[in-house]
C-alpha cells in the first residue's frame, strides 16, 4: 500500500467511488471491508476545512460522489442546491437504527435556523446521514486544586469569571472568533447563534473578564495535558484524542482523568459531520451503498475505534459500551470514555453553529481582535 | 670623542599605544563561545525535532523512551508519503526549470545595456522580497482570471508556475556575479576558434560559472521545498505538498512523529551529502598535489 | 558577452512584467471592491466602505506590533549576524558553498515544525525538561521575548549570507594597507572594513525586516496568539473560514507599499543586487 503511493496509477478495473473526507476520520479497516464486500475501489481525498469542501465541490474539478462536511456547510450547500435528496429506498439499514438524542436536536435546530432565515422548511434528513457528531466542553487541568469542584458547581462561570473563581488559573480559548462569541453567549444562557450589537458588547466584556492568556487551536489541548494551561474551551473530541493516546500508552481512563479531564456544560455547542451526495456525483448508487454500509451499527462501532467523536447511532453506542467489560485494555477504556462523555441518556441543550452574515462575522472578528490587542 | 648624550627614551605607552595583549586570549575565547551559542540557537529547533523523532510517545511534552520506530513508519503513512512525493515533484521540477532557464536568462541579462538591465533587476527583486502571503494571494487572483478559459488550471501547473516565480530570481542573482567575474576574453577566444556562439556558451561559459549555478540551484530548492503560503493559494486538485499537509494536520488531528523523523532524515542526508562533496573536493586536491 | 545573447533575456522580461504586474493590479482592484466570500463574481463592484478597517484600532495596533518587532529583530539580527559573518570571514574558511549550505540547512525543515519545536522548549513542561529535569529557557512562551528569539534565529541566515558576501569582496590589499598605515585592528575594522560592507548590511537588514513585517506563523505560535501582527490580520481575512478578499487585499496593498519602498531603497545601495546572495 505504501509503495502504491509512489507507483504509477495501478490498472484497477473495479468500479470507483470518490469520497471527500476529513483527514484521519475513517478507519482504514472499514474501507477495506467495504471494498472487499462490494468489489468497489474507494478513493478518499482529504480536505481540512469546510470552506475547502465547498470550493472543491463548486469547482467540480474532481466529481466527488460522497462528501462529509459539517452542519453549517450542509445548510449552505442545501440552500444553494448543491446536494441531491437521498433515496431512502436504497438505505434499508436506516429503518433499523435510532439516532442519538443529540443528533435529533441538531436536526431540529438546523431546520429552525433555515426556516427563520429563508422561510422555507428543509428537512435535513432528506440530504444527510450523520457520520460523527460531537460536543464542545471545557477541558481542564485536574492537577489544580479546586478546579474540578468549581466547574461542577458553577459551570461556565468558573471559566469566564476570572475575578470570582480561581483568579490564578491559566485560561485559554480557541482563536476562531465565532466560537469565542458562541461560548460567551452560552455563558449567559443565550442561543449562541443570535447576533445583536448588545449581545456582542456583553460578549466582549465577558471575554475581557476571562483574562485569556492563550489563543490557539490544537495547542490548547496539548498544553492542558502537559500542565502548561488550566482551562480551555475545545471539542470534546480533542480531549478524547489525547486521552486515547495516553490509554494507548498504558494508562487507564481514571488515571488520565486524574491529570486532565473535560467538563461538558448542560448548554453547549455541538457539531455534526454528515454524509451528503453532491449533485455533480457520478456514482450515486455506489454512494448510497456506502451510506447504507455506514448505517450498520457494527461498522459504525468499528469506525469509532479510531475517531474521538461520538457515534450518531444508539445501536452503535450500545455496542461500544458493551466493551466496558472487555479484557482488552484499550477497548475497555474506550468504552468507558464513551459511557462517560457521550452518554446517550445525557440531557442537554445542544446548539450547532450556523453561518452568520459576513457583516456579523466581521464584527465578531473585530471584537475578538480588540480584546486581544487590549 | 664619544659624545653620548642620554636622550630620554619614550615608551610605546607615551605614544599612545595601549597594550591590549592580555585581553586578546580571553576575548578570542569569548568570541568563539558567542559564535558557538549563535550556531546552537540556529540549530536549536532542528535538534529538538530530532529529539522528538526518537521519542516513543506521540506527545511532545514528555520524553518517554528512545525508539527509532518512527523512521520506518514513514513508509506506512500514506497521507504523509503522498505529501512528501508531491513536494519533491514540485520542487524538483521547479528547481530544474529555474536553474536551467534562469542561467540562460542571467546570460541574456548580462548582455543587455546597463540601464535596461538595472530596470529588470529591480523587477527581479519583487518576487524575492514580497511578502509571501501577498505573492500567493495575488498569483491566485491572476490564475482565477484564467479559469474561464482553462477550468482545470489549478493543480500542478499553477503550483509550478508559482514556484518558478519566486525561484527564478535566486538563480539569476547567483549566476550574475559569477558572469561578471569571468574573463570577457574567454568568450571572444572561443568565437575566434570558430565555435558557434551557443556552443561556446555551453562549453566555455557554463563551466566557468558552475559555482554560481550550484548556489542558485541550492537556494531555489531551499525556497521551494518549504514553501507554504504561496503553495496553499495556488494548488488544486488535491495536490498538497508537505507544508500544506502539516498545516492541516497540526490544526485538528494529531501529528504523527514520523514527520519529525522525515525532517531529521532530510537534514542528515543533506549534511552527509555536503560532507561527501567536500571530501571528494579534498581528495581531488590531494591527489593532484597543488593543482585544483 | 556577445550581443547575440541579448535575446535570452526577452522571455524573462515578459515573464516578470506579466507575473509581477497583473497580480498586483488584480489585488489593487479587489482592494477597492466589495468582493468577499459571499459575493458572487458577477456582483462585484467598486466600494470603499471597508476602508474604515484601516483606522480600526486593533489593526493599527497590529501594524505597530509588526513594525516594532520587525525593527527590533533587524537590529538584533544585525548585531549577531554581522558578528557571525565576520567571525567566519576572519577564520579564512574559503569554501562558500559549505558555508551557504550550513547556514541555510535549517530552512529545509518545515517552518511550522521548527517554530512548534521552539515553542516546545519555551514552555514550562517540555521535552527537554522531562529529560533534564528543568527547563533551560524557563517559561517564556507567550511573551514577547519568545517571539523575538524565534524571529531572530529564523531569519538570521538572511543576514549572515549577504554580510559575508560583502566582506568576502573586500580586497585583502586594503586590509594590509590599513595595518601598514598603523591602524589598530579595531580602527581597521571600523574605518575600513565596516564601511565597505555596508551594502551587505543594508541587503541583510531588508531581507530580515520584510518577512518579519509580514509574517504571521511565528508570532501566532510563539506568542500564543496574544500579540496580533498585521500578518495575522491578513491571514484571518484570506486564509481562515471567514474570508474577506477586499479587506485582505487592502491591507496587503498597504504592506506592499512598505515592501516596494524597501526595494527602491535597496537598489539605491546595490544596483545590481550583488550582495543579495
Amino acid at each position: 500500500m505504501a509503495l502504491g503511493a509512489f507507483g504509477l496509477a495501478s490498472c484497477d478495473t473495479r468500479p470507483v467511488l470518490n469520497i471527500l473526507n476529513w483527514g484521519e476520520y475513517i478507519n482504514d479497516e472499514v474501507v477495506q471491508n467495504f471494498e472487499e464486500e462490494y468489489g468497489i475501489n474507494v478513493k478518499i481525498s482529504v480536505a481540512d476545512s469546510n470552506e475547502l469542501f465547498y470550493s472543491k465541490i463548486k469547482s467540480g474539478t474532481t466529481p466527488f460522489d460522497l462528501v462529509i462536511p459539517s452542519d453549517y456547510m450542509i445548510e449552505k450547500m442545501a440552500e444553494e442546491d448543491m446536494l441531491i435528496e437521498l433515496d431512502y429506498a436504497q438505505l434499508p439499514n436506516f429503518n433499523e437504527v435510532t439516532y442519538m438524542d443529540g443528533v435529533e436536536q441538531i436536526f431540529d435546530s438546523m431546520t429552525a435556523t433555515t426556516f427563520e432565515r429563508n422561510g422555507q422548511t428543509i428537512d435535513y434528513k432528506d440530504f444527510m446521514v450523520p457520520y460523527f457528531w460531537g460536543t464542545f466542553g471545557i477541558i481542564y487541568n485536574n492537577r489544580v486544586d479546586g478546579l474540578e469542584e468549581a466547574l461542577n458547581q458553577h459551570g461556565w462561570a468558573a471559566y469566564f469569571d476570572a475575578t470570582t473563581h480561581l483568579p490564578n488559573a491559566r485560561r485559554g480559548m480557541y482563536d476562531v472568533a465565532q466560537m469565542v462569541y458562541a461560548a460567551a453567549l452560552l455563558y449567559r444562557n443565550e442561543n449562541p447563534n443570535n447576533f445583536s450589537n448588545a449581545l456582542l458588547e456583553q460578549a466582549r466584556q465577558d471575554v475581557v473578564g476571562a483574562d485569556f492568556m492563550e489563543w490557539g487551536d490544537d495547542m490548547l489541548k496539548r498544553n492542558i495535558e502537559s500542565d502548561n494551561l488550566d482551562m480551555a474551551f475545545t471539542y470534546t473530541g480533542d480531549y478524547l484524542d489525547r486521552a486515547y493516546i495516553q490509554i494507548d500508552e498504558g494508562k487507564t481512563l481514571a488515571e488520565v482523568q486524574a491529570e486532565f479531564d473535560i467538563y461538558i456544560p448542560n448548554n453547549t455547542l455541538v457539531f455534526i459531520d454528515a454524509m451528503v451526495i453532491p449533485n455533480t456525483a457520478k456514482n450515486v448508487d455506489r454512494a448510497h451503498l456506502f451510506i447504507n454500509y455506514l448505517l450498520d451499527p457494527e461498522v459504525v462501532a468499528l469506525n469509532s475505534e479510531v475517531v474521538g467523536y461520538a457515534t450518531a447511532l444508539e445501536e452503535a453506542y450500545d455496542i461500544i459500551v458493551s466493551y466496558a467489560d472487555s479484557t482488552d485494555h484499550y477497548k475497555r477504556n474506550w468504552a468507558l470514555a464513551n459511557l462517560t462523555y457521550y452518554n446517550k441518556d445525557r440531557q442537554g441543550q445542544f446548539y450547532p453553529m450556523t453561518t452568520l452574515s459576513p457583516a456579523d462575522i466581521d464584527a465578531i472578528n473585530s471584537m475578538v481582535q480588540q480584546v486581544i490587542t487590549g | 670623542m664619544t659624545n653620548e648624550k642620554q636622550y630620554p627614551r619614550a615608551t610605546l605607552q607615551e605614544y599612545g599605544y595601549r597594550d591590549f595583549s592580555k585581553f586578546e586570549k580571553p576575548l578570542t575565547v569569548l568570541k568563539h563561545i558567542l559564535f558557538f551559542v549563535i550556531f546552537l540557537m540556529l540549530y536549536l529547533s532542528i535538534i529538538v525535532i530530532a529529539i522528538q523523532s526518537v521519542n516513543s510517545s506521540v506527545r511532545t511534552s514528555e520524553f518517554l523512551s528512545i525508539t527509532f520506530d518512527w523512521y520506518p513508519n514513514i513508509l506506512q503513512e500514506e497521507d504523509l508519503m503522498t505529501a512528501i512525493r508531491n513536494t519533491f515533484i514540485v520542487s524538483f521540477v521547479a528547481t530544474s526549470i529555474a536553474t536551467i532557464a534562469g542561467t540562460f536568462f542571467a546570460v541574456g541579462l548580462y548582455s543587455l545595456e546597463k540601464k535596461k538591465r538595472q530596470k529588470i533587476m529591480l523587477l527581479n527583486n519583487v518576487p524575492m522580497l514580497n511578502a509571501d502571503i501577498v505573492t500567493g494571494f495575488s498569483l491566485m487572483l491572476m490564475f482565477r482570471l484564467l479559469m474561464p478559459i482553462f477550468p482545470n488550471i489549478f493543480g500542478l501547473f499553477t503550483l509550478v508556475m508559482a514556484h518558478l516565480f519566486f525561484t527564478f530570481p535566486y538563480v539569476v542573482l547567483s549566476v550574475m556575479p559569477k558572469l561578471k567575474e569571468t574573463d570577457p576574453n574567454l568568450m571572444d577566444a572561443a568565437l575566434d576558434l570558430g565555435i558557434k556562439p551557443y556552443k561556446a556558451l555551453i562549453k566555455v561559459v557554463i563551466p566557468a560559472i558552475k559555482a554560481g549555478i550550484f548556489s542558485g540551484m541550492l537556494l531555489a530548492l531551499t525556497m521551494s521545498i518549504d514553501d507554504f503560503v504561496i503553495s496553499y493559494f495556488n494548488t488544486g486538485a488535491g495536490f498538497d505538498n508537505l507544508s500544506i499537509w502539516i498545516y492541516g494536520v497540526i490544526g485538528r488531528r494529531n501529528l504523527t512523529p514520523s514527520v519529525y523523523a522525515f525532517s531529521t532524515l532530510l537534514t542528515l542526508f543533506t549534511l552527509a551529502g555536503l560532507m561527501g562533496y567536500t571530501f571528494i573536493q579534498h581528495s581531488k586536491k590531494g591527489k593532484k598535489g597543488e593543482l585544483k | 558577452m556577445g550581443k547575440t545573447f541579448k535575446v535570452l533575456a526577452i522571455p524573462y522580461q515578459i515573464w516578470l512584467y506579466i507575473l509581477v504586474f497583473v497580480p498586483l493590479i488584480a489585488m489593487v482592484l479587489i482592494a477597492v471592491s466589495n468582493y468577499d466570500s459571499s459575493v458572487p463574481l458577477n456582483q462585484i463592484n467598486i466600494s470603499l466602505n471597508h476602508w474604515s478597517i484601516l483606522v480600526q484600532r486593533q489593526n493599527m495596533i497590529a501594524f505597530r506590533n509588526s513594525v516594532v518587532f520587525a525593527v527590533l529583530t533587524t537590529l538584533i539580527s544585525f548585531v549577531l549576524g554581522y558578528f557571525a559573518a565576520y567571525h567566519i570571514f576572519q577564520s579564512k574558511f574559503k569554501n562558500k558553498f559549505i558555508i551557504l549550505t550550513i547556514v541555510i540547512l535549517p530552512m529545509w525543515s518545515n517552518l511550522i515544525l521548527r517554530v512548534d519545536a521552539l515553542n516546545n522548549v519555551f514552555s514550562q513542561n517540555n521535552i527537554i525538561s522531562s529529560i533534564l529535569g528543568f527547563s533551560p529557557f524557563g517559561n517564556i512562551t507567550g511573551k514577547p521575548i519568545a517571539i523575538l528569539i524565534g524571529l531572530v534565529f529564523t531569519y538570521l541566515p538572511f543576514m549572515i549570507l549577504p554580510v559575508y558576501t560583502a566582506l568576502e569582496k573586500i580586497d585583502y590589499a586594503l586590509q594590509e594597507a590599513a595595518l601598514d598605515l598603523g591602524l589598530t585592528p579595531f580602527k581597521k575594522f571600523w574605518k575600513v572594513i565596516f564601511p565597505l560592507s555596508i551594502k551587505g548590511v543594508v541587503t541583510g537588514s531588508i531581507m530580515v525586516f520584510l518577512p518579519t513585517l509580514a509574517g504571521f506563523a511565528i508570532p501566532k505560535i510563539l506568542g500564543k496568539g496574544n500579540f496580533l501582527f498585521i500578518g495575522n490580520v491578513i491571514e484571518n481575512k484570506l486564509l481562515s473560514s471567514t474570508i474577506f478578499y477586499n479587506h485582505g487585499s487592502l491591507l496587503a496593498v498597504v504592506i506592499l507599499v512598505f515592501i516596494l519602498g524597501s526595494i527602491l531603497l535597496l537598489t539605491r545601495f546595490d544596483k545590481e543586487g550583488e550582495t543579495l546572495l
